[in-house]
């Protein structure tokens, strides 16, 4: 799909939108990345309580371990009789002494799950074991204490060492104290099961847990979890050798943080989505305000201008660069304007007829000879056609010329045409018709020169000759307009007499005469301002100098006085070179306040500032 | 106004000092202070060694040090160490629960200003006594 012409409002909505669509997308991702987010720092979170609490029940067990051990430890009968060299008879005192607490209790019997108790000779070698407890451990130590033991000292050997260790009944915790005290003449090895404490982590995390053994069973059966809407978090615990031991779930109720997480991802999401409708809103509005509907003013007023209502002027509000470019506008309408009075003029100044006609037949320009000719108004002129004015059918004899391509010199027709008069009266005249372009369309331009009833050779070839002067002027006219037409269309900037205008004064004006004139122009021009101001607006002279902030106000004495202006207002006071921007922007200034209305006073000073408009023109032209 | 703020800052920063408990001193004259490992050495070495706990009974009662005799600081009477320790010469260790705790060192001021010149100072105590996880003889 190709897209050759979008407007500047279509493309802004359109960007808006797709901002629009981006913030939403964007805000229902970041909300589930949210969401998710939560719910793994909760994970973490209860992973590492789990892992805490794990450890916790396991420094207990320690502690309940430490204390019986130190209690055989300084048994005075398992000392000796491990200290005693009998052989077999010891070896059964020793399991004797072994069993003693898995039949008459010990303190702290109901916190540990007691398994079997062992001693080593201080090299580690098994001794002897109770013969109560479970079956089928190993008959040595634990790798991992062996490797502890050795690796200290003498007087460190006393401490207590505790591991959890992977034996072939599944996980144990042991815990080996000295025998003998200080004065160790061996080791006893306290072996409980983990699992027996591991449910309590459950008391400590305030959730339900559940322990699996590293091959899958669960090993809490008789705890039932109705796991349905909690969150499983699974932490592994290890054994002190670093392999996995027991893998312990904890399952936590998340329906009240998902219920919290719903309504903060709702609300942050809700305002964030709220945020950007108004932030958009507000620069849609922005956007109209000072885009499309000044840019939509302008285009309309260009369209008005560029269809020849010169006398209107293009908005300027909005965005600097567009009033900017609406000047500029402006001015090259002005300078059109200003050209196309002088070729009137001009026209004027010729003893033939001209007459504009376009595309329809309608009539666009007269010049004064045509006007003088026909005997219409100036202002009948628009109501015209050419049925109104000529006995022949000039369009099919347009035609007809292209056709035959006889009698057609150039573009141009040379022919002799019948003609009305307002009054009723017809009269022959020799005309050159001349298709051209009026407007961006198609019509006609005629040159007339009445013929006379009088048939002498001179007159003859004095209207031959007129009529070739009058060519040639029109074919000069139409170089000139379309030159100066070609170079607003293309090269506003380059149109000479804004600069001009702006200037406090013409250089050119080198006679007195030539000044006189201006000055006179100007009074002409200002004292009409004023009465169209005092008159039509009912205002003062103060007023236009205040609102119009062109002329200064001054204070004599308390009174507000505008000397300036005063001064525009009379020849003899006049400057001699007179700021002539100033005079047409005050012109225009109650032009704009007259606000179309139609009035004997603002008919005059258009007159007067076009005629002042032609003046400046004429003047600088001289000049050149 | 200014007599109040005063008023109340002294009661609060006493309140504040009250509240902790005081450190006993890093180091006493004339007294060798020993670590764990060295009091386990100096019990295996030296069989004449006198080690006394300063401690309340109950807490002696929960557990010891192998061989500690317990006499409370407080109770500390020249007549009875002379009873025990009749000469002066002898190494005498003390020690309490921790460095927190100032009985021993109480005990260790008396035994010198009663002459006594062997003087060893198990500062860190019980509590680096049950954390190294030693052998401990409960009554």
């Amino acid at each position: 799909m190709r897209i050759d012409k979008l407007s500047i409002k279509t493309v802004t909505i359109a960007i808006f939108l797709m901002v629009g669509i981006v913030a939403i997308i964007l805000s229902l991702f970041a909300g589930a990345y949210f969401r998710q987010a939560a719910m793994d720092a909760q994970v973490g979170s209860l992973s590492r309580v789990i892992e805490v609490a794990s450890q916790e029940i396991l420094r207990d067990v320690s502690k309940q371990t430490f204390d019986l051990g130190m209690k055989l430890g300084h048994n005075k009968q398992l000392i000796q009789t491990l200290q005693e060299t009998d052989g077999e008879a010891a070896h059964e005192r020793l399991t004797t002494l072994l069993d003693d607490p898995f039949i008459n209790g010990f303190v702290g019997f109901a916190k540990i799950n007691l398994v079997k108790l062992r001693v080593y000779s201080p090299d580690l070698a098994l001794v002897a074991e109770s013969s109560a407890g479970i079956t089928g451990l190993e008959n040595y130590l634990s790798e991992y204490l062996v490797a502890r033991v050795t690796q200290r000292s003498k007087t460190e050997r006393l401490q207590a060492i505790d591991a959890l260790w992977l034996s072939a009944k599944g996980p144990m915790y042991s815990t080996l104290v000295p025998v003998g005290g200080l004065r160790a003449v061996g080791y006893l090895e306290v072996i409980v099961d983990p699992v027996f404490n591991l449910p309590d982590i459950g008391n400590i995390t305030k959730t339900p847990i559940s322990v699996f053994s590293m091959a899958g069973a669960h090993i809490n059966i008789n705890e039932q979890v109705d796991t349905d809407s909690l969150l499983p978090v699974e932490f592994i615990l290890l054994t002190f050798a670093g392999e996995p031991a027991f893998r312990i779930v904890g399952y936590e109720d998340v329906s009240r943080l998902s219920k919290t997480m719903e309504h903060t991802q709702m609300v942050t999401t809700g305002g964030f989505l709220l945020l950007t409708l108004i932030t958009l809103l507000f620069a849609l509005w922005l956007f109209s305000r000072f885009l499309f509907v000044p840019l939509g003013q302008m285009v309309e007023g260009m369209k008005q201008i560029a269809q020849g209502k010169l006398n209107l002027t293009v908005n300027k509000k909005g965005l600097h660069e567009f009033s900017t470019l609406a000047k500029s506008f402006e001015s090259m309408a002005n300078q059109v304007k200003i050209r196309t009075n002088d070729l009137e003029r001009l026209l004027d100044l010729d003893n033939s007829a001209i007459l504009c006609f376009g595309h329809d037949g309608e009539a666009v320009y007269f010049n004064k000879g045509a006007t003088a000719l026909f005997g219409y108004q100036d202002d009948e002129i628009s109501d015209l056609d050419l049925g109104d004015l000529f006995s022949e059918d000039i369009v099919q004899l347009m035609k007809d010329a292209v056709r035959l391509n006889a009698a057609v010199q150039g573009n141009a027709l040379h022919i002799q045409l019948g003609c009305i008069r307002k009054d009723g009266h017809a009269f022959q005249s020799d005309a050159v018709i001349n298709p051209l372009d009026v407007m961006g369309g198609f019509g006609y331009t005629i040159v007339l020169n009445p013929v006379s009833d009088e048939t002498d050779d001179g007159l003859t070839n004095y209207l031959v000759n007129s009529i070739e002067q009058n060519e040639q002027r029109m074919h000069a006219v139409e170089q000139s307009l379309n030159s100066i037409l070609e170079i607003a269309k293309n090269n506003p900037g380059m149109i000479s007499g804004v600069g001009d205008l702006e200037r406090p004064a013409l250089p050119g004006l080198k006679t007195d005469d030539d000044k006189r004139l201006l000055r006179e122009q100007v009074v002409q021009v200002m004292q009409s301002a004023l009465a169209c101001w005092e008159h039509d607006l009912n205002k003062t002279k103060l007023d236009l100098a205040e609102e119009s902030k062109i002329w200064p106000v001054y204070i004599d004495k308390s009174t507000p006085t505008t000397r300036t202006l005063d001064k525009y207002l009379h020849t003899d006071s006049c400057p001699k070179n007179p700021r002539n921007q100033r005079v047409i922007d005050t012109a225009e200034f109650v032009l704009r306040q007259m606000n179309r209305r139609t009035t004997l006073g603002r008919r005059q000073l258009q007159q007067a500032l076009d005629d002042f408009r032609g003046l400046i023109s004429g003047l600088k032209t001289a000049k050149k | 106004m200014k007599f109040f703020v005063l008023f109340f800052s002294v009661i609060f920063a006493g309140i504040l000092i009250a509240g902790e408990k005081p450190y006993a001193p890093e180091k006493m004259p004339g007294t060798t202070i020993v670590s764990a490992e060295e009091v386990i050495e100096m019990i295996l070495a030296n069989p004449e060694l006198v080690v006394i706990d300063s401690r309340k009974k109950t807490e002696y009662i929960k557990g010891h040090i192998e061989g500690a005799m317990n006499i409370l600081n407080t109770e500390l009477v020249l007549e009875d160490l002379e009873f025990i320790v009749p000469d002066r010469t002898t190494a005498l260790l003390f020690y309490c629960n921790g460095v927190r705790c100032l009985r021993s060192s109480d005990s260790i001021t008396r035994a010198a200003r009663w002459g006594y010149t062997n003087l060893f100072w198990f500062r860190g105590g019980w509590k680096e006594w049950t954390e190294k996880r030693l052998p401990v003889v409960t009554d």
